[in-house]
């Protein structure tokens, strides 16, 4: 259970600095050093007057298993949301008017996180679940031309890799 | 005395109490506020305000037990991307820098392979978005609620307050062209997707209730 800091929460009084045996703490900015870090000691968690920090679990449960009605069902929407990203972007590629290049924007974006929401729901909350590494699995069979089948098993390396240190 | 709720947010105006903060007196009717009248908490127009109405709740529609009669579709180019996007975003929480990156290119290859458009008008957006609220959040609502499935009903009502926010945009802009977004903001949430049309951001989002530190302007360039 590596500790991580909400920097949006980090009020830089530095107590997570003084208590830490490690040294784990000392990055200023960003998250803290998962190296260093003594897995499970949380007295930085319970140092920070903010709340800024919390454990990562180790596991996470499994996924509830999907009713294959509600996964087509959000897939349904999500492929709408997607189609209607696709059509407000080129919209927003094509135009020549700033001010219709904005609204397009602004509903493509949108229509993309629904879409990204939509598809988690399905069956993908978590990178490192089953259901994601078997579909990158499937990916790199039998690939299409100019597909980054390197990027793919590089992804699936550490994703295994995670995923194993979970459950041991 | 009646009672209007905001299907997008869910601000309710209640006709004995007006919005005198809006200059709408106690026991305004409905029809009798101003026409250009916008949902003082998240800007919908009034075409979205339903009446609310004392019901009994409708008995759940029952159903024929794991019907098996639809078979997974495969993922299309769009939804992979969808799909990859936000499990960089997934990776990012997690502080897995690299696999987010891998992610997001990942994303960007399928991005690449969704096939481009004969037409570009908002009208084309407007149609799709419309078989999506008069049929496919109802199916989608009937078929999470009988499996209870909690994650999908809650990502359901998200996307379909945000689609209907959307729809009634679209309607706007059919009519009023640039002109709508004339001398004004417009904002996109980052976690649901919510566009704000307007210059005072609400505290929280109206319909994710993040705060609106996750709302990011959309600019003009
Ligand atoms: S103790 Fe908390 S508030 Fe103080 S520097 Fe560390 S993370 Fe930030
Ligand atoms: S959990 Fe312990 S070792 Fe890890 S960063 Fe916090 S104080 Fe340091
Ligand atoms: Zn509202
Ligand atoms: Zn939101």
């Amino acid at each position: 259970m590596p500790a991580v800091r909400n920097i949006r929460l980090c009020t830089k009084d530095c107590m997570c600095l003084y208590v830490c045996p490690t040294g784990a703490t000392d990055t200023e900015n960003s998250i803290i050093d998962v190296s260093k870090c003594i897995k499970g000691c949380r007295k930085c968690v319970d140092a920070c007057p903010s709340g800024a920090i919390s454990l990562l679990p180790d596991e996470y449960p499994p996924q509830q298993s999907k009713s294959e009605n509600v996964v087509n069902a959000l897939r349904t929407l999500a492929k709408s949301k997607v189609e209607q990203e696709s059509l407000a972007t080129d919209i927003a590629k094509l135009s020549d008017d700033a001010v219709t290049r904005q609204f397009a924007e602004a509903i493509a974006k949108s229509n993309r996180l629904m879409a990204e929401d939509l598809i988690r729901e399905s069956g993908y909350m978590l990178p490192q679940s089953d259901e994601v590494r078997s579909l990158l699995e499937s990916m790199t069979q039998n690939p299409p031309k100019n597909f980054p089948v390197e990027k793919v098993e590089t992804l699936l390396k550490q994703l295994n890799s995670i995923h194993k240190a979970s459950s041991k | 005395m009646r009672k209007f709720k905001c299907s997008i947010c869910g601000y309710t105006y209640d006709e004995a109490a007006g919005l005198p903060e809006k200059g709408i007196a106690p026991g305004t009717r409905w029809e009798d506020i101003p026409q250009d009248f916008v949902c003082p908490l998240c800007g919908a127009l009034r075409t979205v305000f339903e009446e609310l109405k004392e019901t009994s709740p409708i008995p759940a529609h029952t159903s024929q037990e794991d019907e098996h009669f639809e078979s997974l579709r495969e993922l299309t180019p769009g939804e992979l991307s969808a799909l990859c996007s936000n499990l960089a975003k997934g990776c990012e929480k997690q502080h897995l820098t690299e696999a987010m990156d891998l992610f997001y290119q990942l994303a960007d290859y399928y991005k690449s392979k969704v096939a481009a458009h004969s037409s570009q008008n908002f009208e084309d957006i407007a149609e799709v978005l419309k078989y999506d609220l008069s049929e496919s959040y109802s199916k989608a609502n009937t078929v999470a609620a009988e499996k209870a499935d909690r994650g999908a009903l809650r990502a359901l009502v998200w996307s379909e307050k945000v689609s209907r926010m959307g729809n009634s945009l679209l309607e706007r802009y059919a009519k009023e062209g640039n002109t709508l977004l004339e001398n004004t903001k417009l904002y996109v949430c980052e976690i649901c997707g919510f566009i704000y049309l307007g210059n005072d951001l609400p505290e929280i989002c109206p319909v994710c209730k993040v705060p609106n530190y996750k709302i990011s302007q959309i600019g003009r360039r």
